[in-house]
């Protein structure tokens, strides 16, 4: 009798363990696509994509589809990779504003995002069917340093590699609304001052005397850390300039708005842009401006900063720039390879391209008309969002 | 060398508007392309003849006259003017507040800024007419009106019809800590307002028939008295003064079905309130906003409640307020589906952003929404819901000549607008082919 239980027992745990073994190995799976749009390598016409273990294994008109794969045939849809948000806020809690600055100190370097971020908040589950896999989750801009941003994938409930990069840069803001009453600084010059101050300090940092402000820093200082500077209007951007000048930082202009009218000033620093969402303003002017910014040479990423506007329409940001002026290849850029180059994360996101995490959005149509639905949202070769017909 | 430019730019601008001034009472013939009449069948390689600002024939088969002013639009697209039902043009918001009160005698026109810069670049969108209602701060906030974007600084000159339907709100929070409990406080407020007046119809109906019987009755009296003047009559009554009330007169056109009233309500309870009143009272009921419509789509379809939603996209949402909660970029999609009658407004966060109507139209589109269904509801669907559809919303014989060319169909994301007529005169025209 024992006997026989120890028996059945065994076999349960060999099978559980045969299942698991199964469940590792996925099989390989192969998209036929009517449209691929590789980013960095053109648009492939009637191809497909090879992905293997999460990776992109191989793509192009004739990618041999090996034996024993899945095929998902999507042959009369566009295929691009998951788009990447430069810079969001979601996930953190009803109150938004209050969760995003810790604005009783001007200084918060070692305050990370993440620690207020909620995997299973209900915004990141409906950010999925936007197309947009990959955030850079950050602090606002109403601390002079705000804190650090990270970088993670949307799919916060399946995979368990997420976070990117806890740490992908530190937030500063140059903008008036870090400017504050109750606490220092109250004026621009003494905004400016204070960050020469921190970074003066920062510079000085010896790792003995432990100080995690300090150390990330330091890192800034060092131009290991990008330094994502909010600055809006030109006055602000120029505030912005002066500092990465004086301490050679590599810095990301973030919410870069009147960027248009310094764009050269902009693009001789080689300084990236994130740019704030189009649908904020309606003037023609402003629908303009990222046409002109990328004109002037300036490498342009789109940014939903969501909750402020939907997540959805981080792609309709691209499209209305592209209908008021922007290059078509620099829109679409603009929501993949260009946001993984300036966040870092280009060895893995950004194109479809070989060895490439397999996060793909398939649509109905072409990826720069608002009319084109999502269909389907993968990421790491998961479908994490399929379209249902009701 | 300024001056003489100061002076060319002058005589232009002269020179432009004494032409425009005369554009009107010309013939204009637009050739070639593709015509959307959205009434009826696309019609490839068409004309459009305008005849004094109204749309004279259109077809294939149009006689041109010689003298007409000929505008190609081979491999073009030309479509009616595009409507932006729930627009904030011209409107300063704290301008037209008047508190929670119920005050439908309240007239938009009264509280409208004409001179907003923006007006022509939302015009050179293919927006050639907007309604515009009252703000949702009131219970009842007053009547609003269908104006054409032609330009003019003159209120009364781009009225296109006034008191389309009164304004009136149902549960929207002013500093987002709606309670059921007030929300059910407003519902009974409106309630309330269309029982008495009700009620004051009641006593008008029953004042006018005293009074027409008085009226007999004091006729007969004085001809009795003539034939006999040294007889006693017994002189007749007149019946008790009836005071007219400004308010119940606006509110007893509603019930009466002369105008719609129109319910801004976003939470599905607010929603079934609405159509609950408009069965009790029986009045013309059209849904503004109707945030949570999707949850309770067959419930709507069958109210025949027609529908005016907005905004399409949570990134018009400026305050992120209880009743936007639910909010969802399908709800269009499955409120047509449905067979609701459903018109698309911007409801954007600021006067200019009607401009992006056609956008509305296309995300409706991209989350199910059919394609000639999402147009329709950007143009003639509007105009039918707003009562203006015997003079704009398709391109029909007899309508305004208020005309779109497009080089693109009007839902390509990328398409330009070439040119805009409204009355048949010029208002827009792309300079340089960019």
């Amino acid at each position: 009798m024992k006997i026989r239980r120890f028996l059945s027992l065994l076999v349960i745990l060999s099978c559980s363990i045969c299942l698991e073994s199964l469940g590792e190995e996925t099989p390989i799976l192969a998209i036929s696509a009517g449209k691929i749009w590789t980013i960095t390598d053109g648009i492939i016409t009637d191809g497909v994509i090879i992905i293997n273990n999460g990776k992109i294994q191989a793509v192009g008109e004739n990618a041999d589809v090996p034996e024993g794969a899945k095929v998902l045939d999507m042959s009369d849809k566009n295929v691009m990779p998951g788009m990447i948000d430069a810079h969001c806020h979601i996930g953190l809690s009803v109150n938004v504003q209050r969760e995003m600055d810790e604005t009783v100190a001007a200084v918060a370097a070692d305050m990370q995002i993440l620690d207020a971020f909620d995997p299973y908040a209900n915004d990141v589950k409906k950010a999925l069917r936007s197309g947009v896999t990959t955030v850079l989750l950050a602090p606002g801009y109403r601390n002079p340093i705000g804190g650090q941003a990270a970088v993670v994938k949307l799919d916060t409930s399946r995979a368990n590699d997420w976070v990117l990069k806890r740490t992908a840069g530190v937030d500063f803001s140059v903008m008036n609304q870090a400017l504050m009453f109750n606490r220092e600084p109250t004026s621009r010059a003494g905004l400016v001052e204070l960050l020469r101050e921190e970074l003066d300090r920062a510079k000085a940092y010896k790792p003995e005397k432990f100080n995690p402000r300090r150390e990330v820093l330091k890192r800034v200082v060092d131009a290991n850390l990008p330094a994502y500077i909010w600055a809006h209007n030109v006055d602000e951007i120029a505030s912005a300039m002066t500092i990465v000048d004086e301490y050679g930082l590599n810095a990301v202009l973030v919410a870069a708005g009147q960027g248009d009218e310094i764009a050269d000033m902009i693009a001789q620093r080689n300084l990236p842009a994130i740019y704030p969402p189009l649908l904020l303003s309606s003037r023609d002017k402003d629908l303009q401006r990222p046409g002109k910014i990328a004109g002037s040479g300036v490498k342009l990423a789109f940014a939903s900063l969501a909750p402020k506007t939907d997540l959805y329409d981080l792609r309709t940001s691209a499209i209305l720039a592209a209908k008021y002026g922007l290059d078509k290849e620099a829109a679409i850029k603009s929501l993949t390879i260009n946001p993984a180059e300036i966040l870092g994360v280009s060895d893995r996101l950004g194109s479809i391209s070989r060895g490439k995490d397999a996060d793909l959005v398939v649509l109905n149509g072409e990826p720069l008309q608002v009319t084109s639905g999502i269909e389907l949202v993968m990421v790491n070769g998961n479908i994490v969002y399929q379209r249902q017909e009701e | 060398m300024k001056d003489i430019k100061r002076i060319f730019v002058f005589t232009s601008l002269i020179l432009q508007i004494l032409s425009a001034g005369g554009f009107g009472a010309e013939q204009i013939a637009i050739q070639g392309g593709t015509i959307l009449p959205i009434s009826g069948a696309p019609i490839k390689d068409g004309t459009v003849l305008v005849k004094d600002g109204k749309i004279a024939a259109l077809g294939r088969n149009v006689a041109v006259p010689t003298d007409v002013r000929v505008i190609n639009a081979n491999d073009k697209f030309v479509m009616p003017g595009l409507i932006d039902s729930q627009s904030r043009l011209f409107v300063i918001d704290s301008e037209f507040n008047e508190g929670r009160s119920i005050a439908p005698e309240l007239n938009i026109l009264d509280g409208l800024d004409p001179f907003v810069k923006e007006s022509p670049e939302v015009a050179a969108q293919g927006v050639t007419a907007v309604y515009i209602a009252p703000v949702s701060h009131s219970l009842i906030s007053g009547s609003g009106a269908v104006l054409k974007l032609n330009g003019s600084k003159d209120v009364n000159k781009m009225l296109l019809k006034g008191d389309i339907a009164v304004k009136a709100t149902i549960g929207v929070s002013a500093n987002n800590q709606s309670s059921s409990l007030g929300r059910l406080a407003e519902y009974s407020s409106i309630r309330e307002a269309l029982l008495e007046t009700k009620i004051y119809m009641h006593n008008k109906e029953k004042y006018e028939r005293e009074l027409a019987e008085y009226n007999q009755k004091k006729a007969e009296y004085e001809k009795k008295k003539q034939a006999k003047p040294t007889e006693k009559f017994e002189k007749p009554k007149r019946p008790a003064r009836f005071r007219p009330n400004p308010t119940r007169e606006v509110l007893a056109r509603i019930l009466s079905k002369e105008i719609p009233l129109q319910i801004e309500a976003h939470r599905v309870t607010d929603i079934l309130n609405a159509i609950r009143l408009a069965d009790e009272f029986g009045f013309t009921l059209i849904l503004d906003k109707c945030t949570e419509g999707y949850m309770i789509a067959d419930r709507i379809a069958r109210s025949k409640a027609s529908v005016i939603l907005g905004p399409v996209t949570a990134s018009f949402i400026e305050t992120p307020r209880l009743e936007y909660r639910n909010h969802d970029v399908r709800n269009a999609a499955v409120l047509s589906k449905k067979g609701v009658k459903l018109a698309l407004g911007v409801s954007g966060r600021d006067g200019a952003s009607s401009k992006f109507i056609t956008l509305a139209a296309a995300m409706a589109v991209a989350s199910g929404m059919d394609k000639d269904l999402a147009l329709r509801a950007v143009t003639l669907t509007p105009a039918e819901i707003l009562g203006v559809a015997d003079r704009i919303g398709s391109l029909d014989v007899g309508k305004d000549a208020d005309v779109v060319i497009l080089n693109g169909h009007p839902l390509d994301s990328l398409s330009r607008v070439e040119m805009v007529l409204i009355d048949g005169r010029t208002v827009f025209e792309r300079k340089n082919q960019q």
